[in-house]
């Protein structure tokens, strides 16, 4: 218990004795994690706007006369690509076509016999999953006809691949970055006190003893620079937010409030993370070389 | 504590031996001069009683522990029992006397109150307790070393070990920091100072083991002496 007393003690004069080097960290932690930050709701709106896109794709398969869609209904309900699928009967389909042709409906009457076939109407996960679903309802029997926005399912299945591979890009070097230079300012702020952890060695502290104020100061350092770099973010993304919603109306971006606090409580959880495994890191590598009899 | 030598050789890289096949006891509560010249080998010697250096051949025992099995998690605890007092002091000059002196034990894990009690009994001890509050840039060199030793025995070690604690030191102040030596061994602790001040050898007459170029060549020990590797 003692040991955690001296810790926290300890780990305030760190910050304060070395206040330059601290307020360097923190701001730095900051600067990474907005960048950090920002790529990820870049990535985030990315996504969600194709996945919006995709939302709204449709694949309509249409029967042969006579034929029922049970064989299809059942191909298209065992694939896990798909996301929903509703069976459109005979009946059900001229009623619509009622509907569509409003005061000119009654010349569905000149028909005579309803035409109209069973049809599946099915909405899949992911643009890039229309493509194999086209092609193995196209090999059935029953099938007539599989209507679809075929150039559009391409470009945006192309779109959605390029996007998520740029994003998972950039999240992997701002994190990369991030994770570097606060591992090495805390490495610095660790070197400046080398002198005092070695003679702490000597008398017989234990490496636990001595990292324990270095990982709670960079876990400080992470969680401060998170909420900073969220205070950052915040403003940024609700001027943004008002901008597109005045100028570009059409363009859909997340503004859910539960998303974004959990993104902002995720950001904070890696911030503090961060500064843990960092610190933790580079005062393990110190104590370990120096611990290490010649 | 005793503290057993056998066959110890440690060499520097490239080539440089810093001590040859040395053999040498020293007995629970024992007080021990290491003397000879600059470079030959005390300080070495108590590095690697403190296990700061590993030897390259040779086994050191110290209690019933062995040096060289000893793993990194046990080395702090090994540590608590060896009071050091460092040639160059390696006192934090940030801290001041009583925080140089109370870091030691809380390090330990002691609890406030007795790290309070015991650090300020140990400063008492070596007559620093008007300067407590100083910070060590703003002490003598004789006070550092006082602070120093008040460090070392802070937590009560069962081996003190003392590099040059006299050294650039007035007489008076020498004299002071030997009877302080002198009390410490009193209480029962295993002492050995490494030392090259002839006059404290002979004014304070202990057991007194000299290397010669890492060579032990003499060992001075109640009336007995080992010239040379010969009785």
């Amino acid at each position: 218990m003692a040991s955690f007393r001296y810790a926290f003690r300890d780990t305030f004069r760190l910050l304060f004795r070395h206040w330059g080097l601290s307020l360097l960290t923190l701001l730095t932690a900051a600067s990474v994690l907005y960048i950090l930050g920002f790529a990820s709701l870049f990535a985030m709106n990315m996504r969600y706007m194709i996945s919006r896109i995709e939302g709204a794709l449709v694949v309509q398969a249409y029967m042969k006369r006579g034929e029922t869609a049970e064989q299809a209904l059942e191909l298209v309900r065992s694939s896990p690509l798909v996301l929903s699928v509703r069976a459109i009967s005979p009946e059900e389909a001229l009623e619509r076509l009622r509907a569509k042709l409003g005061n000119q409906a009654q010349a569905v009457t000149l028909l005579g016999e309803n035409p109209l076939p069973w049809s599946l109407e099915i909405q899949v996960q992911r643009a890039e999953h229309i493509t194999p679903l086209v092609r193995d309802l196209m090999v059935l029997p029953s099938i007539e006809e599989v209507l679809y926005a075929g150039k559009l399912v391409e470009r945006l299945a192309t779109i959605s691949r390029a996007s998520s591979a740029v994003s998972g890009i950039i999240l992997m070097l701002t994190l990369l970055i991030s994770t570097l230079v606060i591992f090495n300012t805390i490495r610095i702020a660790i070197y400046s006190r080398k002198e005092e952890i070695e003679v702490m060695l000597l008398i017989g502290a234990t490496s636990t003893y001595i990292s324990l104020p270095f990982v709670i100061q960079g876990m400080l350092l992470g969680a401060g620079g998170a909420i900073l770099a969220i205070f950052g973010l915040w403003s940024t993304y609700s001027s943004a937010i008002e901008a597109i919603r005045s100028t570009l109306a059409f363009v859909d971006i997340i503004d859910n409030r539960r998303i974004l606090a959990q993104f902002y409580v995720f950001l904070f959880a890696a911030g503090a993370t961060t500064g843990w495994m960092c610190s933790w890191l580079a005062v393990h590598r110190f104590t370990s070389q120096s611990m290490r009899s010649r | 504590m005793d503290i057993r030598l056998s066959g110890i050789t440690k060499v520097f890289e490239p080539d440089i031996v810093a001590l040859e096949d040395i053999y040498l006891s020293v007995d629970s509560g024992e007080f021990l001069y290491l003397v000879g010249t600059t470079g030959s080998g005390k300080t070495t010697l108590l590095r690697l009683i403190s296990r700061e250096y590993l030897p390259t051949r040779g086994q050191i025992t110290v209690g019933d522990r062995n040096l060289r099995k000893l793993r990194s998690s046990e080395l702090p605890y090994y540590r608590r029992e060896v009071g050091v007092v460092f040639q160059d002091f390696k006192l934090l000059p940030n801290l001041t006397v009583f925080e140089n002196v109370a870091f030691v034990l809380e390090a330990m894990g002691i609890p406030p109150k007795l790290v309070e009690s015991r650090s300020n009994e140990v400063i008492d001890q070596v007559g620093l307790w008007r300067r407590r509050f100083l910070k060590p840039p703003q002490l003598s060199g004789g006070e550092q070393q006082r602070v120093a030793i008040a460090r070392a025995m802070a937590n009560s070690p069962a081996v003190f070990l003392a590099d040059e604690p006299t050294g650039n030191l007035d007489l008076r102040t020498s004299e002071e920091i030997m009877r302080l030596l002198l009390s410490i061994n009193a209480s029962g602790t295993t002492v050995i100072v490494a030392t090259h001040d002839q006059y404290l050898v002979d004014a304070y007459r202990q057991r007194l083991v000299e290397l010669h170029n890492g060579r032990l060549k003499r060992d001075e020990r109640r009336g007995r002496y080992f010239v040379d590797g010969e009785l």
